[in-house]
């Protein structure tokens, strides 16, 4: 009884702990629940990029953040996708619009002087732009959308400000070759870029113009500055010659890899088409999910009250178990940092079915010992040995199934397999150990010791016997 | 109350075989139909759907019902003459196009708004599915039945033996395929569409089903372990009256729960639940009538000697 005890003990403890993680980290919502807008966003090859590698694919993922940036949508969060594509969400967004218009095709990068004469004027709108970024940081997570959107507005005006400073030069994206970033000293770091031939020489003459004058050349992508580095003098004879330069400034290892990832995605000519998207508005999500939920609780509410009813004791001890079960798979839930999609909730009332059936095969067995004459603790220890094999089988054949959709499915069909195989797995410890422990903490009580309790209508002999020895 | 499953398998055969056959002729009327044998979303071929709701806190706006021939007036203007019109409910329509580009839903929705009230953007549910995007979803989801198919096989084989797991595939096949059949009925009859939510659900079947095959299987194995002289069709059938109040049980709470979420739920699970009720209901049936019916007309036929490789329980550990 001792071990039955701290099990017992360690059990209320976990599902405490539980229940904390339940208040303290909040499940996040998929946005077919919150609201929002989901892209998928198809890279094309083309004859120039035949493939698409995982690199060049985390390079268009950059230039698409960068355009989402650009959006000023808050928690907008941009995912790779198999080999060739991009998961775009946009939470609160019911008008994709304007997110599709700015992410198709293929992004623009290119090279360009700054005008004579405007080098104070730059700096001032650099500077101003700096607020900006840094008011944008502060804001991003407010949720006072419009403050976000007014930020986003002065923004995309102190953009266009800045391009208003240089002139285009012919010096485009697809003449870059590459662009790495590399150590240079200690704690310092460069990007270096490649260019080709035709690249180069339009490099040289670039740098030829603004080298020693101050004025400095911007790197545009999508129309946005990037990074705008001066010439040093030493260079305004030749220019920058043999179609290869660095970038130096504060760079630590991070803006730098940054800065050269976006570079490699704008040089990248491959265009990008928006292949789906899915939308919900945000009270249309918060009105199928009160209603799934209502009626998967009132559902769960008469199995509760049926387990009770068919198998008295244990079954409100199996209730209990139900309970413990649905906390800790919750709680996992948060601290895995599941999206909860409305398939997703789907799933987890489904593994409670798992969790319920494991208990039914249990009681079903040890009614069977019961009958048979067996005194109560043997019926309630045999019903979980014997039945053990039927849950596991089971189970495992559940979770299969669960790794096949988890393997190919994409998206929502994901989310339902995830929940469902931790349902299933959570569901084997909890009958296994919860209602284990708290039926026999329960025959612990001689009070409750009473075989009518567990099983009804059993032969009169067999019920004192019972009684009696055990 | 005892079931004689043997000695009336041939009345159980008989009903499945009508509601599959059944299935299967809708599913050819429905190949005729729509050149597939369900009637399928805009997940797998491809479309734009728009489900908007009117906004009636705007004043005059839900004076009259929405007018499904006024809808496709202005759809006709567009040259979308050919999209499909549900009125929801008295405010709420859903359309359903070809693939619309932004501008050309943008000019769509900006024509309705005008013309027959303004719409709720928080209550709009926008979907566009490129073509190549259905295909992917359609060919990842038989994937993946088929990968559970071969993973459930194996694995049985190993636990049980192959004769126990061919049987489980064919009650699977049994379960899926009456699932499919009534999808292709309601098809047909009142336009229920499968979308990707349905191949989930089906696979969520082959889960939940093969589960009420496997504690008969164990039942039935542990039964030959102890009495190995004994006639398999009396081992059979008493596996089967053993495990009945289970098998009973467990399905009677499952569908409780997925009745209600049928009954009461939100608009996107109601078709996944009643595939599921279907599902599992026929799981539950051809668990007791088929695959238990066919492996012991297959052990009296070709009776294998059992061998010792099937698994013991004994050699698990139940903590």
């Amino acid at each position: 009884m001792g071990r039955q005890r701290l099990l017992l003990a360690v059990i209320l403890a976990l599902a405490f702990a539980a229940a904390v993680v339940i208040v303290v980290v909040p499940v996040r919502l998929g946005l077919d629940l919150q609201g929002g807008s989901q892209l998928t966003l198809q890279v094309k090859t083309t004859e120039a990029v035949p493939e698409i590698t995982p690199e060049k694919l985390e390079a268009v993922q950059q230039v698409v953040e960068n355009r989402i940036n650009g959006l000023g949508v808050a928690e907008a969060i941009v995912q790779t996708v198999g080999e060739d594509q991009l998961l775009v969400q946009l939470p609160g967004v019911s008008d994709p619009g304007q997110a599709e218009r700015v992410l198709g095709g293929t992004a623009q990068l290119d090279f360009r002087a700054q005008r004579s004469g405007t080098e104070e004027q730059l700096a001032i709108a650099f500077q101003a732009q700096q607020i900006l970024l840094a008011e944008k940081e502060r804001i991003q997570d407010s949720g006072d959308e419009e403050a976000i959107a007014q930020n986003q507005a002065a923004l995309d005006q102190s953009n266009e400000a800045i391009a208003g400073f240089f002139d285009r030069t012919g010096l485009t994206g697809d003449m870059l070759q590459n662009a790495f970033a590399a150590p240079i000293g200690t704690n310092s770091w460069e990007v270096g870029l490649e260019f080709n031939q035709e690249g180069g020489e339009k490099f040289a003459e670039l740098t030829r113009g603004v080298a020693g004058t101050g004025r400095t050349l911007g790197i545009f992508l999508d129309n946005e500055l990037l990074s705008a580095p001066s010439v040093s003098a030493e260079y305004a004879e030749t220019g920058i010659t043999g179609g290869r330069a660095s970038i130096t400034g504060r760079f630590d290892a991070q803006a730098a890899g940054e800065l050269a990832v976006q570079l490699r995605g704008g040089a990248l000519p491959v265009p990008v088409e928006v292949s789906e998207i899915r939308t919900v508005g945000a009270t249309l999500g918060r009105d199928s999910i009160q209603r799934s939920i209502y009626a998967g609780l009132g559902g769960l509410l008469l199995v509760l009250i049926f387990m009770v009813v068919y198998y008295r004791l244990p079954g409100l001890i199996a209730d209990i178990a139900l309970i413990i079960y649905s906390i800790l798979t919750f709680a996992i839930f948060s601290l895995l940092n599941v999206t909860l999609t409305l398939p997703g909730i789907a799933g987890f009332i489904l593994s409670i079915g798992m969790a319920v059936d494991a208990n039914v095969l249990i009681f079903e067995r040890t009614r069977e010992e019961l009958r048979a004459g067996k005194t109560l603790y043997r019926s309630v220890e045999a019903g979980f040995y014997r039945a053990f094999s039927s849950i596991l089988d089971s189970n495992v054949t559940t979770l299969i199934a669960c790794g096949a959709l988890f393997w190919f499915g994409a998206g929502l069909v994901k989310g339902f397999a995830l929940t469902l195989a931790i349902g299933v797995l959570v569901s084997m410890f909890t009958a296994l150990t919860c209602s284990r422990t708290l039926l026999l903490v329960a025959l612990g009580f001689p009070g409750l010791r009473k075989p009518r309790w567990f099983c009804p209508n059993l032969p009169p002999s067999t019920s004192s016997q019972a009684g009696a020895t055990s | 109350m005892k079931l004689q499953v043997i000695r009336q398998r041939s009345l159980w055969w008989t009903i499945s075989s009508v509601i599959i056959l059944s299935g299967i002729v809708a599913m050819v009327i429905s190949w005729n139909q729509f050149n597939s044998p369900l009637r399928p979303s805009l997940d797998f071929v491809g479309g734009t759907r728009l489900q908007l709701e009117l906004d009636c806190t705007q004043p005059d706006t839900c004076n009259n019902p929405i007018d499904v021939g006024e809808v496709r007036q202005i759809l006709a203007e567009q040259n979308l003459g050919s999209s499909s019109i549900q009125v929801l409910d008295q405010y709420a329509i859903s359309v359903r196009t070809t693939v619309l580009d932004v501008d050309q839903r943008t000019q769509l929705l900006t024509a309705l708004n005008e013309q027959i009230g303004t719409f709720d953007p928080q209550a709009t549910q926008i979907d566009t599915v490129g073509p190549t995007i259905g295909r992917q979803l359609l060919s990842s989801g038989l994937l993946a039945l088929i990968v559970s198919f071969v993973g459930i096989t194996i694995y049985l084989s190993l636990r049980f033996q192959l004769d126990y797991a061919v049987f489980a595939i064919i009650a699977l096949f049994h379960d899926v395929l009456i699932t499919v059949g009534v999808f292709s009925i309601l098809g047909l009859t009142i336009g229920t569409e499968v979308d990707s939510l349905f191949i989930v659900a089906l696979l969520t079947i082959v889960g939940f089903s093969v589960n009420d095959t496997v504690v008969i299987y164990d039942r039935i194995r542990e039964t030959i372990q102890q009495d190995p002289g004994r006639n398999i069709d009396d081992v059979v059938d008493d596996a089967v009256n053993q495990t009945l109040t289970r098998s009973i049980n467990t399905s009677v709470t499952v569908l409780l729960t997925l009745s209600a979420i049928f009954l009461f739920g939100g608009e996107t699970l109601k078709y996944f639940a009643l595939a599921l009720i279907i599902g599992f209901t026929m799981g539950a049936y051809s668990s007791i009538f088929i695959a238990s019916t066919l492996l012991a007309l297959w052990r009296s036929r070709f009776g294998q000697p059992i061998s010792a490789i099937s698994a013991d329980p004994s050699s698990s550990d139940d903590g």
